[in-house]
């Protein structure tokens, strides 16, 4: 042959390549003949089940928790049914079958309809029926009628169990078995217990249906805290999340605000991830767990489920349709027990999704904004509250407090005093005559404060609101996204913009400047304290779930200060004393915030907004409590109120009447149950 | 006696027709399964047909006629004094992917010309084969000095290492196999050829060393994770580093079972083809996507002849690649000069190479590796270079009477 001619006369190399080149492609057939022929039936089972499929396993999410460990957020167990596609496949192929039979009887019926003689005398030679072509398009959708056929007949028989009526439709079923056919269809999600407990007792008749348990979110308290506790939304995409692609994954969520999305990585744990087997149809065969998942952590907070309680309710009383927010402090450590903001919401209704009417009705109204934490993601101007900060500066300045001052009558409107120097005029709220330190802090005389402001210059006024870090961040533990700065300029942007007296003159009375109720809540603990501004700690410590872990919890230390003033105590103690006889003097402005046998001190403050050419107000009451030793800071503001001491100060007295009660009463002093 | 005439005289003698058929009927099985493996997806999502990957490949398999015909006119002789410059042509193509090239798999092969991609590490394997060929065809009393032999050596590596750096292990190593055959059938004396092997070896085991044992930031040849996996799955290795924590460790052990259940899904689709097939378009491992989805038409195209063929249909796919083999042999054995045998062999060892680890890998006899089936993978540069490299055969067979 042609081919093998080189052994003969070829050189010794050409022979040499040729045995090798031979003997490799014997090699090759040699494999296949092994693989192909005697390994055959081997790799033709394997085809049946080789084959498997990974699928993201979430963990279970860790529970939030108050200061004393109560549940804040937690996890109930949710009912589902699910349907086992490959056990029914078996009952797919006889209901193809069937179908198939009618559209081929379908069709020889139609050929045969109107017979020639021709026709008859051949049909009756062919033994066989004509060939009826199905072409495949038309064979899938057969396909897909047979399941859709099968799995409502499943389910409509599950449906008369329950006593529910179920849909299924065929396009999701479709969408099923195309993309996830070896995980099981859920066809009920929420089942009731008296439910599972009918499916339990009968349903071993029918094929295919099994009741699945997962956990689920689960909001004890409702729309308490919503904001700070924050809310989840579905998460299907963790790309890259553990390094590794999965074929599938299960319903997992994502915090998406508040500390359910701060702490998220920490609260979701690490998921698991189990393989199933499944055979050349795509049917699941079995499945074996690879890792298991680990849950997340529990997160413990700073908060009193109580003194959160009663804050709510309180702000509730002012219209029932108020906006505002509150923010209760420790003032001897910066802990934050009770944060509310107003409107709120059920985080609840997120598992499973917000309806585009809920949103639109209730979530995307402008001015409303229930998602929005009000208390620290909202800058307000703090109106007549900044005098605190306006009054610390002037004593600093250098002002004797004993000093009377006469404040002159506004001519156009009489009992009212006004400012007026240059071609500044501001008109004030409080009456014309003498006013010392003290009646001008209680009647809140915006001609004193300006005349202080104005003495004591944009430098000393904007540095001393910076000492106590307005303008900046709390770092509160949440996301940086959701809190506001505020806005406090330089000092030395004044300067450099030359910026005119009129504006310091606003600023000095608390306009113009933006300032979050938490920032507020923090200044008027450091007066309280004796100077010492803090962080605010909102978090006290991350834990295992598992009461054996032998992991350490990861904490917060608390108290970490942030600076001190550094100033002179009986500067403070002189703003303290303004503070108390705002709420006791019957001239205060603050009175509806007394408390029996409880001395609270406050500021009240209204702010007044002109925006769009509608004036708005934002009412305020900066409080803290008892006088002789300072226990509670207390923030109120509320959007559109009357004034501060008419629409914050009750707010604050009830919010104080509890935690007089709380500490008097049951004698238990809020602190953390935290081990030792 | 120009050739032309020659070609009219003794057209019949002058075409090597077992040869050509070979080629034929591989081209007409190329684009049948690769139309198998695209075709259903391609009109599904409602590709024009002329955009079709099978397509694309007869219209690759045109042009690379075309260019074998007008070859055909000018004597390998001639052609071989271009070989040098085809040589540094490659090299500069080679380096500019690196710089400009695009990525697939994190690997950098192809240079994007427009609509089509070039890749050049094919055609620095022919044109390597040239320069190769019309270095060592000097008289082999000066094969004999240890500087030629030197520089047919760095004649080798300068490739070889630059398609090793980008990466692409499986395509550099055959350069090495090329060099060995060509050195000893030029008559490069035997020291030198066991040196050779000698070198070869310790680069393979170096590859090794550097893949299998060193700590990760020790590694010189930075291969992408999945082509260090490939190896491992070949060589059954485990994945985890000694210092893994278990937690680590189970990991690996769950990627090593990815990784090798594609290799093993190459296998199930040869295996379960039996003897006669399970018909065309009827294969169901590419179809249920258990083959490599981008792999299946072009590096895996011989499992799915295998599954939808049988063994017949890979036994006829071998045998066609023998007839092709054993000409390239004849031919190298009735040239008359040094340079039209070197040629010969070259490409015999390079198709050899090819058909031998492609398949092998089908059938788990060697490790999953980047490299085409000669003819029948998809690839218009792949199909190119094989094209003509079948001429540069047939040109040696046309002119080898020239004296």
């Amino acid at each position: 042959m042609l081919i093998f001619d080189q052994f003969n006369k070829g050189e010794r190399p050409l022979r040499w390549m040729a045995g090798v080149v031979g003997a490799g492609l014997l090699l090759l057939l040699i494999g296949l003949l092994r693989v192909q022929i005697f390994g055959h039936h081997r790799f033709e089972q394997s085809l049946q089940t080789q084959s498997f499929q990974s699928v993201r396993v979430p963990a279970l999410r860790g529970r939030i928790l108050d200061r004393q460990g109560r549940e804040c957020v937690g996890n109930v167990p949710r009912y589902r049914l699910d349907v086992y596609l490959e056990t029914l496949s078996r009952d797919f192929t006889r209901e193809y079958g069937l179908l198939r039979r009618e559209v081929v009887a379908a069709r020889g019926g139609t050929n045969i309809s109107s017979p020639g003689l021709w026709e008859r005398m051949m049909s009756k030679l062919r033994h066989d029926r004509p060939r009826v072509l199905i072409r495949p398009e038309e064979n899938s959708l057969l396909w897909r009628q047979a399941r859709y056929n099968v799995l409502s007949n499943v389910v409509s028989r599950v449906a008369n169990k329950v006593g529910l009526p179920l849909t299924l439709t065929e396009s999701e079923l479709h969408r099923h078995w195309a993309n996830s056919r070896a995980l099981p269809l859920a066809v009920l999600k929420k089942l009731t217990p008296q439910q599972v407990s009918l499916l339990t007792e009968q349903s071993w008749s029918i094929r295919g249906i099994s009741i699945e348990l997962q956990a689920v979110r689960h909001y004890p308290h409702g729309p308490m805290a919503a904001h700070t506790l924050g809310y989840l939304v579905r998460a299907d995409d963790f790309e890259g999340e553990e390094g590794e692609s999965f074929d599938y994954r299960l319903r997992d969520y994502r915090g998406a605000a508040g500390l359910e999305a701060a702490f998220d990585t920490a609260l979701r744990g690490t998921s698991g991830s189990k393989s199933i087997l499944v055979n050349s149809d795509g049917y699941r065969v079995g499945e074996t767990m690879t890792t298991a998942p680990v849950p997340g952590q529990n997160l413990i907070t700073t908060l009193d489920i109580e003194v959160q309680k009663a804050t709510e309710s309180a702000l509730s009383a002012v219209s029932g349709e108020e906006r505002g927010a509150v923010v209760v402090l420790d003032v001897r450590n910066g802990d934050v027990l009770a944060v509310a903001s107003a409107p709120s919401f059920d985080p609840g209704e997120w598992i499973d999704g917000i309806s585009r009417a809920r949103w639109t009705n209730y979530y995307d109204v402008p001015k409303r904004t229930p998602l929005i934490n009000r208390a620290t993601d909202g800058a307000y101007s703090p109106g007549s509250t900044f005098k605190i900060v306006t009054a610390l500066a002037a004593l600093e300045n250098g002002l004797d407090p004993d000093r009377v001052q006469i404040v002159e009558a506004n001519p156009s409107k009489p009992g009212k005093g006004l400012f007026q120097r240059g071609n500044i005029r501001i008109e004030d709220t409080a009456p014309p005559g003498p006013y010392d330190f003290r009646r001008a802090f209680i009647r809140s005389s915006n001609a004193y404060f300006i005349q202080l402001g104005l003495d004591a210059g944009y430098d000393r006024l904007l540095s001393t609101a910076h000492r106590f870090h307005f303008g900046e961040q709390t770092r509160i533990q949440l996301r940086p996204t959701e809190e506001r700065s505020g806005w406090m300029p330089e000092p030395a942007e004044a300067r450099a913009e030359r910026w005119p007296q009129g504006r310091l003159a606003n600023f000095s009375i608390g306009q113009e400047v933006t300032v979050t109720p938490l920032q507020l809540a923090v200044m008027v603990a450091a007066v309280a304290n004796g100077g010492t501004v803090y962080y605010p700690r909102l978090v006290d410590r991350l834990e295992s779930g598992d009461p054996l872990s032998e992991e350490a919890p990861s904490s917060i230390r608390p108290g970490q200060v942030r600076s001190r003033l550094e100033t002179r105590p009986e500067y403070l103690a002189r703003i303290r004393a303004a503070m108390r006889d705002d709420v006791l003097d019957p001239e205060g402005t603050g009175t509806s915030a007394r408390v029996a046998d409880y001395t609270v001190c406050g500021k009240t403050g209204t702010a007044e907004i002109k925006g769009n050419g509608v004036k708005d107000k934002v009412t305020w009451f900066a409080s803290f409590a008892p006088f002789e030793s300072p226990r509670y800071a207390v923030v109120v503001m509320v959007e559109s109120g009357a004034s501060g001491g008419r629409t914050c100060g009750p707010v604050a007295q009830k919010i104080y009447e509890h935690l007089r009660a709380r500490d008097a009463g049951s004698g238990r002093p809020i602190a953390l149950n935290s081990a030792p | 006696m120009t050739p032309l005439s020659l070609q009219n005289r003794r057209a019949e003698a002058d075409i090597l027709w077992p040869l050509w058929l070979s080629v034929l009927g591989l081209m007409i099985i190329s684009a049948m399964f690769i139309f198998s493996t695209t075709g259903g997806t391609e009109i599904t999502r409602g590709v024009p047909w002329y955009q079709w990957t099978a397509t694309r490949q007869v219209i690759a398999f045109g042009i690379g006629l075309f260019v074998v015909l007008g070859l055909s006119l000018v004597d390998y002789i001639r052609m071989a004094r271009w070989a040098m410059v085809g040589y540094w042509v490659s090299i500069a193509l080679l380096m500019a992917v690196h710089v400009l090239g695009t990525s697939r798999n994190g690997a950098r092969r192809w240079l994007d010309l427009g609509p089509i991609q070039f890749q050049p590490s094919e055609l620095a394997k022919l044109t390597f084969l040239f320069a190769m060929a019309n270095f060592l065809a000097r008289p082999s009393s000066e094969l004999r000095s240890p500087s030629v032999f030197l520089k047919a050596l760095m004649l080798t590596l300068l490739p070889l290492g630059l398609i090793l750096k980008q990466p692409d292990l499986g395509s550099s190593l055959v350069f090495l196999p090329i060099t060995l055959v060509m050195m000893l059938v030029a008559g490069v004396p035997q020291r030198f050829v066991i040196k050779l092997l000698g070198g070869a070896f310790l680069i393979v085991s170096l590859i090794a060393i550097d893949i299998f044992i060193a700590p990760e930031n020790w590694r010189l040849i930075r291969l992408q994770n999945y082509q260090r996996e490939r190896l491992l799955v070949y060589f059954n290795a485990d994945f985890a580093p000694d210092s893994a924590t278990p937690e680590q460790r189970q990991r690996a052990t769950q990627r090593k079972r990815q990784m090798s259940w594609n290799v093993e899904q190459a296998l199930i689709s040869v295996g379960s083809g039996g003897f006669t097939g399970k018909g065309w378009r009827e294969g169901t491992q590419h179809r249920l996507g258990y083959l490599p989805r981008l792999g299946a038409h072009n590096d895996f195209i011989f499992s799915v002849i295998a599954e939808e063929r049988g063994f017949i249909g890979s036994v006829a796919v071998v045998t066609l690649y023998g007839i092709i083999l054993f000409s390239g042999i004849k031919t190298a054995g009735e040239s008359r000069d040094r340079l039209g045998r070197l040629l010969a062999i070259g490409v015999v060892t390079l198709f050899f190479v090819h058909i031998f680890v492609n398949i092998g890998m089908n059938i788990k006899l060697m490790p999953v590796t980047g490299i085409p089936l000669p003819l029948l993978s998809a690839g218009g540069t792949s199909v190119l270079c094989s094209l003509i490299a079948v001429g540069v055969l047939q040109n040696i067979h046309l002119y080898r009477k020239r004296y």
